[in-house]
């Protein structure tokens, strides 16, 4: 601990709250944190009470402005949780209804898809690039992964310009897609086959929870290629048998 | 100014009797020694309550009530309004007390709101002193009075700060008089009374007082209410108050005491006979004394008991029937072909063939009067894999070592290194195959325990292709390019408290400060789902041991029950005064425990909601519990490094353990549930021998009744062993299907 003479007044002050309130052993780095915390919190009342008075058209800035900025303040941050008589009456009436029946068989028990965070929170943007009929060429879609707040969440699979096709699986919800599969068709169609991706597949099992802003994106996915023409040389074995609807 | 002498003249007269002091808060102070002159128009200027005109106007109709004698009117209105019972009680109490006496305190009375009345006329001609004692026409004089409302409100709302310590001295004083077998009893109500007197005090706004009062006696509470009493330092400030919920319900909800009727006559006795009456109204108000008939307890008896911030368990809390026993196993038939004999070609001994199911079914042909019905709450079926699941269980437990006091389990420590003080939760699945962690970093890393790594299931595409009608189909469908020993779930943004797996191994649970509950699945490794109803940081989640329910308990001071495929919970479990810090299922579903941070244990019902049991006893937050595998018996550990062990069906305390040094956060029992192993932040794993514990219980049909168990002091004979760790606090406790012992903890060097 640092002699009492090269520790400033403020941290002197903050140790010695601490002690008044019990707090015995913290680490040094402690002292720190709460000075910063007191400084941003005591500029940031003062700066809106200065705001409170100057709306108010006084010169100074007195008591009634700055108890304005510490209560506005405390109701958006430093919120507490709601009052016990409150709590009471909402479980009263939440604890009335039966618990519900389990329905049996039903796979994993999950809610409804969109309050689940299993639609994949990206959109595939097509390349806008003319059909050659050359094999082998593979058009890597590009990824547009952004807010997905913003923007629907329907992966709108485009093939280049000739054929436009989206597939428009489920309806645009904002947050959270429908769960679907789409087939894409695999290597063998021509660029003069005009696919319609009615069944194309995205293998992409989907997740993630970006809805709250998370840290990672999880794309277990395969790339999809889709350029109708070409050939996906990282394919997996896909059975054309299987695509016989196509 | 005839008007004006005489309302001074009445307050001179009162004076004498009572002591009461009936101005303003400005004369307060020296209205006790000095002339009443000063008082009656001077200080009307300073308006010291600032509680708005609608207080006011409030305050200023309860006395025009009182002054009417319209009592029950009174008792309503202030009900309704939620006043606090302060120096309004005074005229009406002393109405009540004195009535019984002579003319003279009549008189005060009458001169008590004739002065009142003085300042009621003066500034508001138009109330018509209707009722009111002859005086008081003469004294509705034309004096100008300022602001009466401010000086109603001032008058009813203090009730007299400075007379406050010496009330409560008068009380201590007493108290230390009476018989050693009441004074133990009574001495409860030190604590309550001084907690809301400073409240009351506070809320007013007099912090001075406030402050003075507290200085002078908070040193005489009881040493395990000085952390309260900490918290209690630092408000000084109504606006305080009003940011720290605990103390707000703490204000509005009744501290239980449990007294016996003969203590509580010579309490009832003393408060009404003498001018005490403030405190007999604080005592009605705030305080719910639970009268029974008999012996009155003993110190350590009281000891044992007390300690939560709502005083103890009202008798009749505890009275409903729980029921405790198991779920009737289903009849699952081994099937003795395959596995049986592969079973026994190993171990080369030839068993006979006898059904399993007869074992499981035999014993339960009738139903146990202490278990709940096998549908009192909808459970999950059970799916071929679970079945199957049974069956591994089934075999694992007849290779189960017995423990006992002479055969302890050897424990296995996994020490996670490296965690940098970041891991806060830890759970291992039922067969002990694999471990997850929840970090303080947001993350939750699950890790295989047993060589086999853990795998993704193959994506969509890939699983097409496998054959379905193979036997190994479970395997082929893992993605074998994915195979470690550890996964990392990302998804959280806030330190992860609470990590529980599914029955069925195939979610995983967790519950962070960001207030959300994370469904993770252990095949793709993926979140699913996130619950969100809890705004706050939530502390605990557990699964329930039929799968498909799980509850989770935060700083909202509620607890949830939530199923997997509602995304709002099904039951809100609302009653606790602070943060719940640890959630529990019962064995057979059909309860929830829940360990809260104001030091008492509730048990709720699953299916209706209600709590059916208050257990206080700890002095500390309660960070775990654990339930006996036969359900009847709970344990809990606390902050205040005890292990108190509870009877669930009767509500009592059982017993109590003393041995740890520092918090346990880590309880489990045995699988035939006859060792509990505790570890706690004191780097220790302790043994205890519960069928000892539980032996010595007698449980006769009074100890029932009035809930009084003399503790035995044999800590020392459960104790079977202790063992030390090299500084690493033990977070988590497991005994696997074979009752080996697994811990876990974070290597804090």
């Amino acid at each position: 601990m640092a002699s009492p003479k090269t520790v400033p007044k403020d941290a002197q002050v903050m140790i010695q709250i601490l002690k008044d309130m019990g707090i015995t052993e913290y680490e040094p780095r402690v002292i720190n944190q709460m000075l910063e915390f007191t400084y941003r919190y005591v500029t940031t009342i003062i700066e809106d009470a200065k705001i409170y008075a100057t709306h108010a058209k006084k010169n100074i800035v007195d008591a009634d402005d700055i108890r304005l900025a510490i209560q506005c303040r405390m109701d958006q941050s430093f919120t507490s949780p709601p009052p016990r008589d409150f709590l009471l009456e909402v479980a009263r009436q939440k604890n009335q209804t039966p618990l519900p029946l389990i329905k049996p068989y039903t796979g994993p028990r999950l809610p409804p898809d969109r309050y689940c965070l299993t639609a994949p929170n990206y959109r595939l943007k097509s390349i806008q690039k003319k059909v050659s009929s050359s094999a082998g060429r593979i058009t890597v879609p590009r990824l547009s992964i952004g807010a997905v707040s913003s923007r629907p969440s329907t992966p709108t699979l485009g093939t280049p310009s000739v054929q436009s096709v989206t597939t428009k699986v489920g309806t645009p919800v904002s947050l959270s897609g429908q769960r679907f599969s789409v087939q894409i068709p695999s290597s063998q169609t021509t660029a003069s086959k005009s696919s319609t991706p009615s069944t194309p597949m995205v293998q992409n099992v989907l997740i993630n929870p970006s809805l709250i802003g998370s840290k990672k994106i999880l794309i277990t996915t395969n790339m999809v290629s889709q350029n109708s023409a070409s050939e996906s040389l990282k394919r997996k074995h896909e059975d054309d048998d299987d695509y016989d609807a196509l | 100014m005839a008007a004006v002498q005489d309302g001074q003249h009445n307050l001179e007269v009162e004076k004498d009797i009572k002591t009461e002091i009936t101005n303003d808060g400005s004369g307060n102070i020296n209205a006790n020694s000095s002339s009443p002159g000063s008082t009656s128009s001077g200080g009307k200027s300073k308006s010291p309550a600032g509680s708005g005109e609608d207080q006011q106007t409030l305050l200023a109709v309860l006395q025009f009530l009182k002054r009417n004698k319209l009592t029950e009117s009174v008792d309503i209105l202030r009900r309704e309004a939620g006043l606090s019972a302060d120096a309004d009680d005074s005229p009406v109490s002393e109405s009540a007390g004195a009535g019984s006496g002579g003319v003279p305190n009549v008189g005060a009375d009458g001169g008590d709101a004739n002065s009142l009345l003085s300042r009621v006329s003066i500034a508001t001609p138009v109330a018509p002193p209707a009722t009111a004692p002859p005086k008081v026409v003469a004294a509705s004089g034309g004096e100008d009075q300022p602001d009466v409302n401010v000086v109603l409100s001032a008058y009813s709302q203090q009730g007299d700060p400075v007379m406050y310590p010496l009330y409560y001295n008068g009380l201590k004083k007493f108290i230390e008089s009476v018989l050693d077998c009441h004074r133990a009893e009574l001495s409860q109500v030190f604590y309550p009374l001084f907690v809301h007197m400073y409240l009351e005090l506070v809320y007013n706004n007099h912090e001075n007082e406030a402050k003075q009062f507290f200085e002078k006696f908070s040193g005489d509470q009881e040493c395990y209410y000085e952390e309260d009493l900490r918290i209690l330092s630092s408000m000084s400030k109504k606006e305080h108050m009003k940011g720290n919920e605990t103390m707000l319900d703490f204000r509005t909800s009744k501290f239980v005491l449990r007294i016996s009727r003969d203590s509580y006559q010579l309490l009832k006795r003393h408060l009404q006979e003498r001018q005490n009456n403030q405190i007999w109204n604080i005592i009605q108000e705030h305080l719910y004394i639970d009268i029974f008939d008999g012996m009155p307890r003993s110190k350590s008896q009281i000891d044992a008991m007390s300690g939560s911030l709502a005083g103890e368990g009202k008798r009749d809390a505890n009275k409903a029937k729980v029921f405790y026993g198991l779920l009737k196993e289903p009849e699952i038939e081994v099937p003795l072909d395959d596995e049986d004999e592969e079973a026994e070609n190993e171990e080369g001994k030839p068993k006979k063939k006898k059904p399993k199911k007869d074992s499981m079914g035999s014993k339960s042909k009738k139903q146990d009067p202490n278990a709940p019905q096998q549908t009192r709450i909808p459970l999950p079926e059970l799916k071929d894999s679970d079945k199957l699941d049974k069956i591994m269980n089934m075999k694992e437990a007849t290779k189960k070592i017995r423990l006992g006091p002479d055969n302890l389990p050897s424990i296995c420590f996994y020490s996670f290194l490296n965690a940098y003080q970041g891991l806060t939760a830890v759970d291992f699945t039922d067969d002990s195959s694999l471990i997850a962690g929840g970090f303080a970093d947001s993350t939750v890393r699950v890790w295989s325990v047993t060589p086999k790594k853990l795998r993704r299931v193959k994506s969509a595409a890939d699983l097409s292709n496998i054959d379905k009608e193979s036997d190994d189909v479970l395997e082929r469908i893992m993605d074998e390019k994915t195979a470690s020993e550890s996964k990392i779930l990302y998804g959280h943004s806030g330190p992860v408290y609470g990590i529980s797996f599914s029955p069925d191994r195939n979610y995983l649970l967790s519950s962070s400060e960001d207030g959300t509950v994370r469904l993770w699945s252990l095949q793709t490794f993926t979140c699913l789902v996130g619950y969100k109803g809890h705004n706050y940081p939530v502390w605990d989640t557990q699964f329930s041991p039929y799968g498909y329910y799980f509850i989770s308990g935060g700083h909202d001071r509620v607890a949830r029950l939530w199923a997997t495929d509602h995304y709002q919970p099904l039951r809100m479990f609302a009653g606790h005064l602070a943060d719940i810090t640890c959630t529990r299922f019962h064995p057979n579903a059909n309860y929830v425990a829940t360990g809260s941070a104001d030091r008492t244990i509730r048990l709720w019902d699953v299916l209706t909601g209600n709590c059916v049991r208050i257990l206080t006893g700890h002095k500390g937050p309660i960070h775990s519990l654990a339930f006996s595998p036969n359900g009847k018996f709970m344990a809990s550990g606390a902050t205040d490094s005890r292990v108190l062990l509870w009877d669930v069906g009767h509500g009592l305390m059982v017993g109590e353990l003393k041995g740890h040094t520092d918090t346990i956060y880590a309880l489990k029992f045995s699988r035939d549930g006859e060792i509990l192993a505790s570890g706690s932040m004191d780097n220790t794993v302790k043994l205890w021998d519960t069928l000892k514990a539980f032996d010595d219980v007698e449980l006769d049909d009074f100890t029932a009744a009035t809930g009084h168990i003399h503790l035995p002091e044999n800590s020392q004979e459960l104790l079977l062993g202790t063992y030390m760790t090299k500084s690493t606090p033990v977070i988590h406790l497991h005994f696997t299907r074979r009752n080996l012992l697994l811990a876990a903890g974070a290597y804090n060097p």
